[in-house]
């Protein structure tokens, strides 16, 4: 619903020029675009862009990074039997960070990840150690006493999407990518394309005021019932359109036409400024839905002035994650689809020549146990992310290293981790780069105000 | 063997009467007169009073729409008597046998789907025991198998026994539905229980929690302790209560253990209607506990199987938890409390003492006030969104859609900017297509608090996709798919009567006086002094309303 939400930012607009005493000056738009940046709430001279990449099913973060000393990795092969990969399979995927990981500990990219090994090296790439859903920083001991909140229905895949998305299990109505869209929508000339998303709808993207708009891997589709004569008339055409877009005070049928309403208006701007879109020469694989939604989101970035957007958020998506068998037959395709899909989307945005200005990450439903059912794994909580993009302080491991032990210190139960850096922290830094001011953040991350560390230093200072 | 219209002239078709007629009976008065007391003295002057309207209403909740047979056999019987005579259908030929006679079991199909979304597509569009197909769709949402994450041989035939299994059991009893989909091929594989085995404390092997997590998340109890209205039920500090822990999940995965195909051979798929069997060397042996039950150590498998479906069956929040996703799944998205509270207490008892009686929870479902009643003005959240594949199923029932090849080629509907975005059988995970709890963000609904799981699959690319497709198969069928329009085309010189017969049979006489002016202004634009132009008044008439608003709400 573009119509109402720019009217939102319109107000919002309107209020902010009015306490500036601009009221009178030139027409809103002009002023939006000449002034209105530094007085809105987060200002947005500058594009960046937000991409979350979300792994559902709950990828198994063991066999993503598995690892790659000695000691544990024997441990792992014990643990794991047929289900883990050699270590000399491993050798070429060795991750050489910045900074070694203590004690000694290595890890590796699954050898199907290897498109990733030289963003690591040449550090666009970092990796987010035991990152999950918490409520406030939780130890073992706080956890087996059950003395501190925990998030709720844990392992739940659908409930733990949502708290990953929103903070809050199912029925959530609002997620911190949503929340920072509500953030930027002034900035955006159309606000419509704050929030976009290439996959289906999740929680992550709504906002309080933020809506997010759905696009296909292959742009927005037009309705063809209003664009030319239907069944030969044009006054049937014309009844389309009133129709489907006339208001309904039945709250679905007001919501089913508000949808509507919106993708006519908005496949009106987009398909316009998709027509003149530059050509983009990376390659992707057109086999890979992953590919294609993250090649959409290139060319939608590729129109940014077009669309006068200046904070965007997106969204795709691959699923197939919950592989509680068939791990070894399937988890690698996986992987190989997702390194394949960063990759490209990558080489794009340096293409473009905006990679500092573009920062994708994984999230998933959560980690997976250490241990293994024989031919797969099983829901687990914390996992490890990757962060990439020309910003992002690469080539590191951020976060703390967990023991991958059996009844070790980080395990809550059959491997699974108890996560030492909560998503809130994630959100947190990722909105601060985004330029969201630090009295700002408790609006994307509610519980940030938990933690002493609000910024993870995922990013080149 | 489907039903098409039979007569051009609609004589049970008398809208404007039938809307005066309502004005009379309907309103309070219809739905008391439905309530189960009433309906068991067999009250003949209620299968009178039904109105089209009525009938055509009743048949989008407990068919997939209306058809001029199917309205006049509910006037005839009375809803309580329809569905009676639904539930004594005989079934058709099932579809894994079908699949057998059509020569499928070939090796070349022991990696591939191929020949059981056409089967699917053939008994939703074209098989007599409507109601039956419907429930089986239902069901399919509830205990979700897909396509997508099936890597079993033989998997056409695996899926085809589960349909057929959701066929036997979709009047039949929960209870014995629950085991049937546990021990199914399918569902084995799908979440993992087959080839599942007891613990390896020596390398830490422990076995998958896939099947014990979602068979309680899913398809019998839910996260929350409820009450029979499926209210949350709080504790002192007014917090909902978890009906169970990751314990829980640990003790009851310990009984899914041991269990694998029956006789599974590379050669022919008949392992795929057997019962998965227990392989007592990979069952563990070790006592299990979980909700309150306990199953002795060295109990045999199939022993604590039962006990476990037993406690499972027995959870008082299965009835309302399933309840009123049957609800959500047949009459409206949002039930009253008092709704869900009336079927759940029928399936805790349907009268005869019998727990989990499907038969009677449908009854229950479609016969309640709530789903009978006229809708009155203000009732702003009434109803349901359609979900898509209803829709294309709808379209197909009502104007007679038939397969000249017998190959009912419809194909995978998934692509949400060409398609449905959804398809058959082709949900993307155990979560289905849509959670009976979504609340669609940044709206009314949403502030309110509404539950609309269709909105889930609602977005820019589905709505614009939907219209688009509808306009391609309106007009041209889908694949060697075809429409039969003759008793439209008879009403194509007349545009008001057109529009009014395609509104009462897709939309029960849901369209408002505007919409119905405004797409008979539309329909009288264009000219029917030519075949061409008579087709397409019809083409205009049934697209028009199948991208209504007050036809893609269903109230």
């Amino acid at each position: 619903m573009s119509a109402p939400l720019s009217q939102a930012s319109r107000r919002a607009f309107m209020q902010r020029a009015a306490q500036l005493s601009l009221a009178g000056l030139a027409s809103p738009w002009a002023l939006h675009l000449l002034a209105m940046s530094e007085a809105a709430a987060q200002s947005a001279n500058d594009y960046k862009a937000l991409v979350c990449v979300f792994l559902y099913g709950g990828n198994d973060h063991i066999n993503s990074l598995p690892p790659f000393d000695a000691a544990t990795h024997a441990e792992y092969l014990r643990v794991r039997t047929s289900m883990a990969t050699a270590r000399d399979a491993l050798a070429a995927t060795a991750l050489v960070p910045r900074e070694p990981l203590p004690g000694g500990r290595q890890l590796a990219l699954a050898p199907e990840l290897a498109p990733l090994k030289s963003l690591f090296d040449s550090q666009q790439l970092g990796v987010l150690l035991n990152v999950g859903t918490l409520m406030r920083p939780t130890t073992k001991a706080q956890y087996n006493a059950a003395s501190v909140p925990l998030p709720p229905k844990l392992f739940s895949h659908n409930d733990q999407q949502s708290v990953w998305q929103s903070s809050l299990p199912e029925g959530s109505i609002s997620g911190w990518g949503g929340r920072l869209g509500d953030l930027f929508m002034a900035s955006n000339e159309r606000a419509s394309f704050t929030c976009v998303n290439v996959s289906g709808n999740a929680v992550y993207m709504s906002g309080r005021q933020a809506v997010q708009y759905q696009v296909s891997s292959n742009g927005s589709v037009p309705l063809q019932g209003v664009r030319q004569a239907l069944f030969g008339s044009s006054v049937a055409q014309n009844a389309m359109l009133k129709l489907v877009t006339a208001p309904h005070s039945h709250l679905m049928r007001a919501e089913y036409t508000r949808v509507m309403s919106r993708a006519i208006e908005a496949n009106d701007t987009l398909s316009a400024a998709m027509a003149a879109a530059p050509v983009l020469n990376t390659t992707f694989d057109t086999s890979s839905s992953l590919a294609m939604q993250l090649r959409m989101v290139a060319r939608l970035i590729s129109v940014r002035q077009a669309l006068g957007v200046k904070r965007q958020v997106f969204f795709v998506s691959l699923g197939g994650f919950d592989l509680h068998d068939f791990l070894v037959a399937q988890h690698p395709g996986l992987l190989a689809q997702l390194a394949s899909a960063l990759r490209s989307f990558h080489d794009a945005t340096t293409e473009m020549g905006v990679s500092q200005q573009v920062t994708a990450f994984t999230a998933s439903d959560f980690g997976r146990t250490f241990s293994s059912n024989g031919d797969g794994s099983d829901h687990g909580w914390g996992s490890h992310h990757f962060v990439l993009g020309g910003a992002v302080a690469g080539g590191r491991f951020h976060g703390r290293n967990p023991e991958l032990a059996l009844n070790g210190p980080d395990d809550v139960g059959q491997g699974r981790l108890l996560p030492t850096t909560a998503v809130d922290q994630l959100a947190a830094t990722l909105a601060r780069w985004m330029g969201v001011s630090d009295s700002d953040l408790p609006l994307v991350a509610p519980n940030i105000g938990e933690y002493s560390q609000r910024d993870l230093g995922l990013f080149r200072v | 063997m489907s039903p098409s219209p039979a007569e051009p002239q609609l004589s049970a078709c008398a809208p404007w009467g039938a809307a005066a007629l309502l004005a009379a009976c309907g309103g309070g008065g219809s739905g008391s007169q439905l309530g189960s007391d009433s309906a068991k003295d067999g009250s003949a002057l209620l299968a009178v009073a039904l109105t089209d309207e009525d009938a055509s209403r009743l048949l989008a909740q407990a068919a997939f729409g209306a058809t001029d047979p199917h309205i006049d056999r509910v006037k005839a019987l009375g809803a309580r008597a329809w569905l009676d005579e639904q539930f004594a259908i005989p079934r058709t030929e099932g579809h894994y046998s079908t699949m057998l006679s059509q020569g499928l079991a070939v090796e070349a199909n022991l990696n591939g789907f191929n020949g059981f979304e056409n089967t699917v597509w053939r008994k939703l569009i074209a098989s007599p025991d409507v109601l039956r197909q419907r429930m089986v769709l239902a069901l399919s949402e509830i205990f979700v198998v897909s396509m997508q994450g099936l890597p079993v041989p033989w998997r056409g035939f695996v899926m085809a026994a589960y349909v057929d299994l959701l066929e036997t059991h979709a009047f039949g009893n929960y209870r014995q539905l629950l085991e049937a989909v546990t021990l199914s091929p399918a569902m084995g594989v799908y979440l993992n229980m087959r080839g599942n085995r007891k613990a390896n404390a020596a390398i830490g092997r422990v076995p998958d929690e896939n099947y014990a997590r979602e068979v309680l998340q899913l398809f019998s109890v839910g996260l929350v302790e409820l009450n029979l209205d499926g209210s949350a039920r709080l504790d002192g500090r007014g917090q909902p209560q978890e009906t169970y822990s990751q314990e829980t999940i640990t003790g009851l995965a310990r009984v899914f253990t041991g269990w694998d195909h029956d006789r599974f051979v590379r050669t022919d798929p008949g392992h795929a209607q057997r019962p998965m069997v227990v392989n007592s060397a990979n069952h563990e042996s070790a006592e299990k506990r979980f909700l309150g039950t306990t199953v002795p150590a060295n109990t045999p498998a199939a022993e604590g199987l039962a006990m476990a479906l037993d406690a499972i069956a027995q959870h008082p929040n299965v009835a309302p938890f399933i309840g009123r996703q049957l609800i959500q799944r047949l009459v409206c998205s949002h039930p009253s409390a008092a709704y869900v509270s009336r079927v759940a207490a029928v399936f805790n008892n349907n009268g005869q003492g019998v727990r989990g009686d499907l038969q009677a929870v449908l009854r229950s479902v479609l016969l309640d006030p709530e789903a009978r009643s006229a809708p009155a003005d203000g009732q702003n959240s009434r109803g349901m969104l359609r979900e898509p594949v209803v829709r294309f199923v709808q379209w197909a029932r009502t104007f007679g859609v038939t397969s000249p090849t017998g190959l009912w080629n419809v194909g995978n509907l998934s692509d949400p900017a060409t398609r449905l975005g959804q398809s058959p059988f082709r949900a993307p995970s155990v979560f289905n297509f849509f959670r009976p709890g979504y609340v669609p963000p940044n709206s009314a609904l949403g502030e309110q608090g509404i539950t609309a799981p269709e909105f889930q699959i609602t977005n820019e690319s589905t709505v614009v996709g939907w219209a688009n497709f509808a306009q391609s198969f309106v007009a041209s069928g889908v694949a060697e798919l075809r429409p039969n329009y003759s008793a439209e085309l008879a009403l194509a010189s007349d545009a008001p009567a057109l529009v009014r017969r395609v509104a009462l049979l897709l939309a029960a006489n849901a369209l408002s006086q505007d919409t119905l002016a405004l797409i008979t202004q539309a329909v009288n634009s264009i000219s029917a002094a030519t075949a061409a132009g008579r087709n397409n008044r019809v083409y205009a008439a049934v697209h028009l309303v199948l991208c209504a608003p007050e036809y893609l709400i269903q109230i």
